[in-house]
């Protein structure tokens, strides 16, 4: 389990997360949803350690050091890979430093998206970049997966077709946190969604709690964050108003 | 993988590349060393004069100081030395470019693979260039105490090298 207990982090002043209580148990997948700037990523890059931070993360009990920190992996919009290498060059990079790397999920997953292994990654186009950052994220063998906005640029078939080997593929004990905007779409996918909001934690529901209400993610999400539906409307009749 | 010289670099460098750009350096540097030895064969030729047809030792001829023959003919491996410690920025910086590879090298369990990657072979370059200098240095000291008449030699050539560097 990932235990954050009143994790806060600051940038030149300007708290980017505030008090963030959080656990993560084993097996879960979980949503993190939260407008551009609302501390998402800055809250995955301190579960990783690439960020300094004041409050407490346990990975497992232990707080995220050299010992443990291969049970996390991270896949990020930013790309993490090596643009220079080939994939397989990457693969023999990644399997000498995470002993429990799958070469088998990374045959099968570079097969399903049919991508080359012999060909540098800097000349991937962005969909085919954001598919091997989340091929080598779930082929580590790291029992808590982070997924930074990892589909950005991939079109909505290959989501899809990417969220159902995802379900397919997913061991009973891993975890997925996977932050992006594409709420919808991954709704019928997580298992709990979590919400953020200038830094602070302000909504964490289960999906099926959500279900059983009668709600919906989005619907959710609105009315937590106190989304305005008439906001856009106003926005227009001040703009289209004549001056008087 | 173990065994080869990417071991040792930023996964994806080109290294080779680095190494053809060392090791020319260090052939100019040697090249340009060499120019002791043109100052040097000047300075000792400079000790002789001709009697008829017999080259002979002019009298009171007292031979350059080993230290102002040699100048800076040994600047190119210090510059070298240095130039390469500068690529251990450059490999830090490598990976933020195109990608974020620092996460990747930063997530890894031996956390001396980042440092171990960007600093081993620039700082062996280093090394190499001024031990190759020093060797150089040695030699050069060597070809000036054998070659020159004992007589034209001035004492403490050593200390006063010394006295100028330090």
């Amino acid at each position: 389990m990932i235990e954050i207990k009143n994790l806060s982090k600051s940038y030149l002043g300007k708290r980017a997360l505030e008090n963030v209580d959080l656990r993560l148990p084993r097996g879960e997948i979980v949503g993190l949803f939260g407008e551009n700037g609302a501390g998402k990523t800055t809250l995955m890059k301190c579960i990783l350690g690439l960020l300094p931070f004041d409050g407490e993360i346990l990975l497992d009990g232990s707080p995220v050091s050299r010992r443990n920190i291969a049970s996390l992996s991270f896949a990020t919009s930013e790309h993490s890979f090596f643009p220079n290498l080939t994939p397989l060059a990457h693969k023999e990079f990644c399997k000498e430093h995470f002993p429990k790397f799958s070469e088998k999920r990374f045959k099968g997953l570079m097969d399903f998206f049919e991508l080359p292994l012999k060909k540098p990654l800097r000349s991937f186009s962005t969909g085919q970049k954001n598919q091997f950052e989340v091929i080598m994220a779930l082929c580590q063998g790291a029992d808590y997966i982070l997924m930074d906005e990892p589909f950005a640029g991939n079109d909505l078939f290959n989501r899809e077709d990417f969220y159902k080997v995802l379900l397919g593929i997913l061991e009973p004990n891993e975890t997925v946190l996977l932050s992006t905007h594409l709420i919808e779409e991954v709704s019928g996918f997580i298992g709990r969604a979590v919400l953020i909001r200038k830094g602070k934690i302000i909504g964490d529901v289960s999906m099926m709690d959500l279900e059983e209400s009668g709600r919906d993610l989005v619907g959710y999400i609105k009315e937590t964050y106190h989304y305005r539906a008439d906001r856009v409307s106003r926005a227009l009749n001040e703009l289209t108003d004549t001056e008087e | 993988m173990k065994h080869k010289i990417e071991r040792y670099a930023p996964p994806g460098i080109n290294i080779h590349l680095e190494i053809r750009y060392y090791f020319t350096g260090l052939l100019c540097a040697f090249l340009y060393s060499m120019l002791f030895l043109i100052r040097y064969s000047n300075s000792l030729s400079k000790l002789y004069g001709w009697v008829g047809n017999n080259r002979v030792i002019l009298p009171d001829a007292v031979m350059d100081d080993f230290y102002l023959i040699l100048d800076s003919c040994l600047l190119g491996f210090v510059i070298i030395a240095v130039a390469v410690l500068f690529l251990i920025v450059y490999h830090y910086m490598y990976h933020y470019q195109g990608s974020k590879s620092i996460y990747l090298m930063k997530r890894l369990p031996n956390s001396r693979e980042l440092h171990f990657r960007c600093i081993t072979l620039p700082l062996t370059g280093a090394v190499i260039s001024m031990l190759l200098a020093v060797i150089l240095l040695f030699a050069y000291y060597g070809i000036y105490i054998a070659c020159t008449p004992k007589e034209c030699l001035t004492p403490g050539q050593w200390q006063k090298l010394w006295s100028v560097l330090l």
